[in-house]
């Protein structure tokens, strides 16, 4: 995309100067915008940290019936995550196809995690009805309300910063948590493969993520609610985490 | 009220005990444990980039110095860099990782070292960050108009406690003999020496100073647990009720509570918690990456660097590497003492011109906390 911008001006200086310019503005507000997400993420991460379930796997006090309660609580957000990213791609308009049709690849890709999430439940000991039963907690309910109700706006571009959040937690912090519960609880491989798997594969993820940031950006006013989407978001994610009975 | 005034570091001071020990020669001063040499120290080595550091003690563990008179030799090179005497010093911070006794605190052991007459001494304990709580204070206190001369001075002498005594007979040493990565890498990581900092309300006449602008410190202890620490077993850290001050210091070593330890999955987690209060104070407008000039940086390992500079740089916080200035490879991380080994051979290397604008951060595993301090020189 970017190459195609500098081809388009080679013959007009003028507007090669403007879209040089302007793709400095983009990158630069792309960074702005990433380094205040990262800062979010960092607080949220903290948060995690001190959750009583975390507290509870990084002292190693963490037992087979904490690893199901978190495999519980995990699904139903999990479950939600590739419906909420549907319905926001459905209201992405015709400016953003390609931003909406990433949503939709993306949404397809993970629609089936859950399943996985189950089978790592039942290879683990827990029965299989035990997980597709359990209620939503508190928080997990109050995250999912949350989404739908952003991702029901019309260009909800808001949730990009809902989803460096969550992807960067798939990235960041599943490969770390599911190495930790495997050692505690000496399981096989086949019983956390969720936390493990999405560790391999997120990180291609944020590199499509900084690509998604450049289709809505620059623009001060979607910068803020994608700021303050991913706060919102990592703020009902922890008390999610926290919510789990430890 | 009287007026707040402003602070220059007037003098800096740094003492690295006796000669440069090269890699090769490393485990004949820290010893080796069970006798046998260490299976992490290469990997230690490969990872945090060191080639050189000095000890206080000789080959068969005699000390050569304490951790006070190491202070006690900087501040005095700090004085006499200032131009001051002992005798004008009126404001004495101390800090260390671990200082010479238990009680009482370093300080008053660096001023009796000193054999400075009555001042106020503060003692600062904590890991690397304690030097510019030291610091601090000494701004502050200058700052305030209480003092008129302060120094703040940090040390640390860590090849003591990495002795194989430390060790052998704990639960840190399996039934084959091999240490706990936990404790055997800092063996690999920290060395000796001493720095230290004269403040006062005005430049000294001649030849360059540096304005304090501020210094900001930021603690995120309620958010983890210890990531480097030494009282506790790796297993029983966040239990108070656990650590050695409680089961007494025989059962306390043989639980391998004795010794300085590290949670390396932990320190990952940290390093992206410094990185976020670094972002915010971009973010914020407190630092503005491009208007730094020379960043010393603390850090206790070259690939911990590289981590960094990748998320730095997508985020436009980025201070160039060419800004960078380090003496971590030629003369090792000596703890909370760095950053003055630093800033003295960094205003010795000519490199800080008047006007530049010098940063020194200082991250610290302990349990969380990271330091900043921009300076100004004139």
């Amino acid at each position: 995309m970017h190459r195609a911008r500098e081809r388009a001006g080679d013959d007009r200086l003028h507007d090669a100067g403007d879209c040089v310019m302007a793709e400095r503005e983009a990158e630069a507000a792309v960074a702005d915008t990433l380094r205040r997400l990262a800062v979010v993420f960092a607080d949220f991460e903290q948060r995690l940290e001190a959750t009583p379930l975390i507290r509870k796997l990084t002292r190693g006090r963490f037992e087979v019936a904490d690893y199901h309660a978190f495999l519980i609580n995990l699904r139903q957000q999990v479950k939600d995550g590739a419906l909420w990213m549907s319905r926001a791609a459905s209201n992405i308009g015709e400016d953003h196809l390609e931003l909406r049709s990433t949503l939709m690849r993306h949404a397809v890709t993970e629609h089936r995690d859950f399943r996985l999430l189950e089978a790592d439940f039942t290879a683990s000991g827990g029965a299989l009805d035990d997980i597709q039963s359990a209620p939503k907690n508190v928080g997990s309910e109050a995250l999912s309300a949350w989404m739908f109700h952003e991702a029901s706006k019309p260009d909800p571009f808001g949730l990009l910063g809902a989803m460096f959040v969550i992807e960067g937690l798939g990235s960041i912090k599943a490969r770390p948590w599911g190495l930790k519960v495997q050692e505690r609880l000496a399981l096989p491989d086949e019983a956390v493969r969720f936390l493990l798997y999405h560790g391999d594969n997120d990180a291609e993820h944020m590199k499509e993520f900084e690509e998604m940031l450049g289709m809505v950006l620059p623009d001060p006013f979607v910068a803020e609610r994608i700021v303050t989407t991913a706060k919102v978001t990592a703020r009902l994610y922890a008390l999610q985490i926290e919510e789990i009975a430890a | 009220m009287s007026e707040l005034r402003d602070v220059f570091i007037t003098g800096t001071g740094a003492i690295l005990p006796g000669e440069r020990i090269g890699n090769d020669r490393m485990e004949d001063f820290i010893g080796r444990i069970g006798g046998r040499p260490s299976a992490v120290g290469r990997r230690a080595l490969r990872w945090n980039g060191i080639e050189g550091r000095h000890y206080a003690l000789n080959t068969d563990g005699e000390p050569l110095h304490s951790n006070a008179s190491m202070c006690a030799d900087a501040v005095r090179a700090a004085l006499d860099g200032a131009g001051l005497s002992l005798g004008d010093l009126q404001h004495l911070g101390a800090a260390a990782t671990q200082g010479d006794y238990l009680v009482p605190g370093h300080a008053s052991a660096v001023q009796a070292e000193l054999g400075a007459g009555p001042l106020e001494a503060f003692s600062y304990q904590s890991v690397c960050a304690s030097a510019l709580m030291a610091a601090k204070g000494a701004w502050l206190s200058v700052r305030a108009g209480e003092a008129d001369v302060a120094a703040a001075c940090a040390g640390e002498f860590s090849s003591r406690w990495f002795r194989p005594h430390f060790y052998e007979g704990s639960a840190l040493v399996d039934e084959k003999g091999r240490v706990r990565i936990e404790a055997d890498f800092l063996r690999f990581t920290l060395s000796d020496g001493a720095g230290a900092v004269v403040m006062e309300p005005r430049p000294k006449p001649e030849g360059l100073s540096l304005k304090v602008e501020w210094i900001d410190m930021t603690s995120l202890a309620g958010r983890f647990d210890p990531c480097m620490w030494a009282g506790s077993t790796p297993e029983a850290r966040a239990d108070m009720t656990s650590a050695w001050s409680h089961a007494g210091p025989a059962a306390a070593h043989a639980a391998g509570a004795v010794a300085l330890l590290q949670d390396f999955d932990l320190l990952k987690i940290v390093i992206r918690a410094w990185i976020g209060v670094w972002l915010e104070k971009v973010d914020a407008g407190r630092i503005v990456p491009d208007q730094v000039d020379h960043l010393l940086c603390h850090y206790s390992a070259r690939s911990l660097r590289q981590e960094i500079v990748g998320l730095l740089e997508s985020t436009a916080a980025m201070v160039p590497e060419e800004k960078w200035f380090t003496t971590l490879s030629e003369s090792g991380n000596v703890g909370s003492a760095s950053i003055w080994v630093m800033l003295d051979a960094f205003m010795a290397s000519g490199r800080g011109k008047p006007g530049d604008r010098v940063l020194c951060i200082v991250p610290e595993s302990g349990r969380a906390m990271i330091g900043f301090m921009m300076l100004e020189i004139v």
